[in-house]
C-alpha cells in the first residue's frame, strides 16, 4: 500500500526533476533573454589553453609583451541586444577579447581593462536601467562596444548628461546624429546608401529597396531614396513583415517591380536576406534582373557559402569595413590572432561582427593609452572624444570622433561579392555619396577623412 | 489592381504553402481528436528536427539519414510528450492541455537558441534535392518541392481520413473523440491508441518542419510559430474535419501569397490566417444558430 502511495510521488518528482532541468537548459540558453537586466561581469578571459598557436604573435596588443597587468582596473561598459533571433553579442565580445590580449601584455600602463557587458531584449525601461547600473554600480568610465537596436534612442541624453562619449556600433539613427556617439560602422543607412550607390554605377533601369518592417524604416529608406532620385532612377521602396514566411512571394513581387534592366537592393538581417535571395534562386529568378544588392549584414561568408556560385558576380554587397580573407596586414593578423586564442566567446568568428568589436577596441585602447592622469570618467571620455585621425587597419578611411552635432565617421566603404563561399572584393573603397543629407551635413562639419594606408 | 497575370506566380507559391500548413493541420486535428490536446508545439519540434538535420548534414552525413533523424526525432519528442504528461493531464480541460504544450515549445525554442545561435550573423539553410528540378508554367517555374508540399498535403488528407474510417486504430480513435472514457470501458486500450496519435502527429510535424525549412527558412523563430497559420485552419474546422482542415489551409496559402502583388494590401498579408479564422469562424457559428432556431421553432 505504501508503496502505491510512494510510486506516483517519486515519478512526479522525477518528471518535475526532468522539466526543472529542461528549463533550466532553456534558461541558460535565454538567460541574457530574461527581463531582468542581466550584468555579465565579463572581465577579460585567460587565454584559451587549448587554442592553437597563432600564426602571428598576440604580445603586440599591448606595451608589456608578457606581463600581465596588476593595477586596478579601468572598468568600461556595453550594452547589447540579445534576444532570439537577434544578437550582436559577438561585437563585445570580441572587444573583450582584445582587452585580454592587452591586459595580458602589460594592460594599460599597467591597469587591466574591465568589460561590463548589460544584454538586452529591446526593453526601453531595461535599457535604461542598465545605462544606470553602469554608471552607478558598475562605476564605469567609458561605453565601449555597444551594440544595440534601440540603446542610442534611449539613453543618447543620459550619456550627454553625464558627458560619456560612446565608442559603438550604430543601428538607431542617434547613433549617428548626436555629440555623444560615434561607431566605428555605417549602420543600416549609409550602408544601404553604399549598396544602392553601387548599383546606381552599374546603370540600372530601376531600384527596388525592401527592408524589415521595423522601427526605423523611414529614416533608413531616406539616404537610397535620395541617391536614386539624384540619379533620375526610379526608386520602388517595400517593407516586409519579419521573420518572413513567405520568401518565395517576397522575391516574386522585388524582380516583378525591378524588371529585367533594375536592382533589387535589401537590407535585411543575414537569415532573412538569405531566405529571400534563395527563394530567387529556387524560383530561376536571380538572372530576371540587371543585379542584386545587400547592405553590410549580407557579408558573411555564411551566406556565400550558403548562396553557392549562382550568385558570384549577381549579388554585391557593402562592406563597411575590409575583407578579412583578403586583407594581408598586420592589424588584420593581429585581429585573427587574438580571435584565435582569446575569442572562444565569440561565436561567429572572422566577421563584420567580431572586426567592429576588434576596432571599438582599439580605439578605446589607443585612446586609454594617452591618458597620463587617473582613468576618470572625465579623462577617459576626452581622450575618446580626441580621437582623431587613428589608422584602425580595418576600415577605408581614418577614424575620428571630434566634437561635431552629428558622426559618421565611417562613410567610405567597398563592395564585396560572392566567390564560391568567400565574399571577395568587387570594388574597393569608394566614399558614400553626399547626396544624402546626413552624409553632406557630417563632411561639412567634420570635412572627408583620409585613406587608411593600405585599404 | 494589378492585371492577373500578376497575379499567376503566386498561386504556385501559394498552393505549395497551403498544402504545408494543411499536413500540419491534418496532423493536430487527428491528435486533438485522439487526446483533447490542441499540440502547440508542433512548429517548434519540426524547426528543432530541421536543424539537427542541418547540423548532420554540416557534418557530412547524407541527405537521407539527416532527413530521416529530423522526423525521428520529431517523432521521438513528440511521442514521449504524450507518454509522460497525456496521462497526467487526460483529466484537465482543453486550454489545460494546450498550455502544457507551450511550455514544450518554450523550452525547445531556448535550446534552439542557445544551440543554433544567430549572434555571429549566422544564416543557415536546408535545401532539398528537389529545389533543383521542375517545370514551367507559362513563365511560372515550378519547383519538385513546391508539387512534393502540395501533393504531401492532398495524400496526407485523404489516407488519414481513410485510416480514420477503414481502421480499427482509426475507428478507436473516432471513438476516444466522442467520449474516452466510455471507449476505455468498451476495452480500447486508451494509451495505445493515444500513442499511436502523438506518434503520427511527430511524424508529420517532422516532414512538415523538413518542407518548411525548405520553402520558407531554416530558421527556429519563424518555422516555431508558422504554427499559427495551420492553427487558423484547424479552428475554421473546428478541430474535428480533415477535409475542411485542408480547404482551409489551402486557401490560408493561396489568399496569403495572393495579396503579395496588391500594394495596398501587401503589408496585411501576415494577417490572412486571423482574417480567415475569424471570419470562417462568425460564419459557421451564425450556420449553428440558424440551425437552432430552426429546430426550436
Amino acid at each position: 500500500m505504501s508503496r502505491r502511495i510512494f510510486a506516483p510521488s517519486a515519478r512526479t518528482m522525477i518528471v518535475l526533476a526532468a522539466a526543472a532541468l529542461a528549463v533550466g537548459a532553456a534558461g541558460c540558453s535565454s538567460s541574457s533573454s530574461s527581463s531582468s537586466s542581466s550584468s555579465t561581469n565579463t572581465s577579460a578571459p585567460p587565454p584559451s589553453a587549448s587554442s592553437a598557436p597563432a600564426a602571428t604573435s598576440t604580445s603586440s596588443c599591448g606595451t608589456s609583451p608578457g606581463t600581465a597587468a596588476t593595477g586596478t582596473p579601468i572598468a568600461l561598459g556595453a550594452i547589447v541586444t540579445n534576444q532570439p533571433g537577434t544578437s550582436f553579442t559577438d561585437i563585445p565580445n570580441m572587444a573583450n577579447a582584445y582587452f585580454a590580449c592587452v591586459n595580458a601584455n602589460g594592460g594599460i600602463n599597467g591597469h587591466p581593462i574591465k568589460l561590463y557587458i548589460e544584454t538586452e531584449q529591446t526593453n526601453p525601461a531595461q535599457i535604461a536601467a542598465d545605462a544606470k547600473q553602469l554608471v552607478q554600480t558598475d562605476h564605469v568610465v567609458g561605453i565601449v562596444g555597444n551594440t544595440s537596436i534601440i540603446e542610442c534612442s534611449v539613453d543618447s541624453s543620459y550619456w550627454q548628461k553625464l558627458g560619456y562619449y560612446i565608442i559603438d556600433s550604430g543601428i538607431a539613427p542617434e547613433c549617428y546624429g548626436t555629440p555623444n556617439s560615434a561607431a566605428v560602422n555605417m549602420g543600416p543607412r549609409y550602408s544601404s546608401d553604399g549598396a544602392v550607390q553601387y548599383a546606381l554605377s552599374q546603370h540600372v533601369s530601376k531600384i527596388v529597396f525592401d527592408q524589415s518592417n521595423v522601427p526605423g524604416t523611414g529614416y533608413i529608406a531616406a539616404g537610397p531614396n535620395a541617391l536614386a532620385k539624384a540619379a533620375g532612377v526610379p526608386i520602388v521602396q517595400l517593407t516586409e513583415n519579419v521573420p518572413i514566411s513567405d520568401a518565395d512571394s517576397v522575391a516574386i513581387k522585388e524582380v516583378d517591380d525591378a524588371g529585367p534592366d533594375g536592382a533589387v537592393v535589401l537590407n535585411f538581417t543575414p537569415p532573412e536576406a538569405l531566405v529571400i535571395l534563395q527563394a530567387a534562386q529556387k524560383l530561376g529568378l536571380e538572372d530576371h534582373v540587371k543585379l542584386w544588392g545587400c547592405s553590410t549584414p549580407c557579408n558573411t561568408d555564411f551566406l556565400a557559402q550558403s548562396l553557392g556560385p549562382k550568385w558570384n558576380d549577381k549579388l554585391f554587397v557593402n562592406a563597411e569595413l575590409l575583407p578579412p580573407d583578403v586583407t594581408n596586414t598586420p592589424t588584420m593578423n593581429l585581429y585573427k590572432a587574438i580571435l584565435k586564442q582569446y575569442g572562444s566567446a565569440v561565436s561567429g568568428g572572422i566577421g563584420s561582427f567580431s572586426q567592429m568589436g576588434f576596432t571599438e577596441a582599439e580605439i578605446a585602447v589607443h585612446a586609454l593609452e594617452s591618458i597620463t592622469g587617473a582613468y576618470t570618467v572625465a579623462s577617459v571620455n576626452a581622450a575618446f572624444k580626441a580621437v582623431s585621425d587613428f589608422n584602425t587597419g580595418m576600415l577605408c578611411q581614418l577614424w575620428s570622433y571630434g566634437s561635431s552635432a552629428t558622426h559618421i565617421p565611417n562613410n567610405e566603404d567597398s563592395t564585396v561579392t560572392p566567390d564560391n563561399g568567400k565574399m571577395v572584393t568587387a570594388q574597393g573603397c569608394t566614399l558614400i555619396s553626399a547626396v544624402d543629407p546626413q552624409i553632406a551635413a557630417y563632411r561639412s562639419a567634420a570635412g572627408t577623412a583620409a585613406l587608411e594606408p593600405g585599404s | 489592381m494589378p492585371p492577373w497575370s500578376d497575379f499567376e506566380p503566386f498561386i504556385v507559391s501559394g498552393l505549395a504553402l497551403g498544402g504545408v500548413y494543411a499536413l500540419s493541420g491534418v496532423g493536430l486535428v487527428v491528435l486533438y481528436r485522439a487526446t483533447g490536446v490542441l499540440y502547440l508545439a508542433f512548429g517548434a519540434v519540426g524547426a528543432m528536427g530541421a536543424l539537427i538535420a542541418w547540423s548532420l548534414t554540416q557534418a557530412g552525413a547524407p541527405g537521407w539519414l539527416s532527413w530521416l533523424v529530423c522526423v525521428a526525432f520529431a517523432a521521438a519528442v513528440t511521442l514521449g510528450y504524450g507518454a509522460v504528461f497525456g496521462p497526467a493531464l487526460a483529466a484537465r480541460g482543453p486550454l489545460i492541455k494546450a498550455v502544457a504544450t507551450i511550455g514544450l515549445t518554450l523550452i525547445l525554442y531556448g535550446a534552439m537558441d542557445l544551440l543554433w545561435t544567430t549572434s555571429g550573423g549566422e544564416a543557415r539553410s536546408l535545401t532539398l534535392p528537389t529545389d533543383n528540378g521542375g517545370f514551367s508554367i507559362g513563365q511560372i517555374q515550378v519547383n519538385w518541392t513546391q508539387v512534393i508540399a502540395l501533393a504531401a498535403g492532398v495524400v496526407i488528407t485523404v489516407a488519414t481520413g481513410a485510416f480514420l474510417r477503414y481502421t480499427k486504430l482509426g475507428t478507436a480513435m473516432r471513438a476516444m473523440a466522442n467520449d474516452r472514457e466510455i471507449t476505455a470501458t468498451l476495452g480500447v486500450p486508451v494509451r495505445r491508441v493515444e500513442a499511436a496519435a502523438w506518434l503520427g502527429c511527430g511524424v508529420l510535424a517532422g516532414v512538415a518542419g523538413l518542407l518548411l525549412a525548405d520553402l520558407v527558412a531554416l530558421d527556429a523563430t519563424t518555422l516555431t510559430f508558422l504554427v499559427i497559420s495551420s492553427l487558423a485552419a484547424v479552428l475554421i474546422a473546428r478541430l474535428r474535419s480533415i477535409a475542411l482542415a485542408f480547404a482551409a489551409a489551402i486557401a490560408v496559402g493561396l489568399l496569403h501569397d495572393l495579396l503579395t502583388p496588391i500594394t495596398s494590401l501587401t503589408n496585411y498579408r501576415d494577417m490572412t490566417p486571423f482574417v480567415i479564422a475569424a471570419v470562417g469562424l462568425l460564419v459557421l457559428s451564425r450556420h449553428q444558430v440558424l440551425a437552432q432556431s430552426r429546430e426550436e421553432s
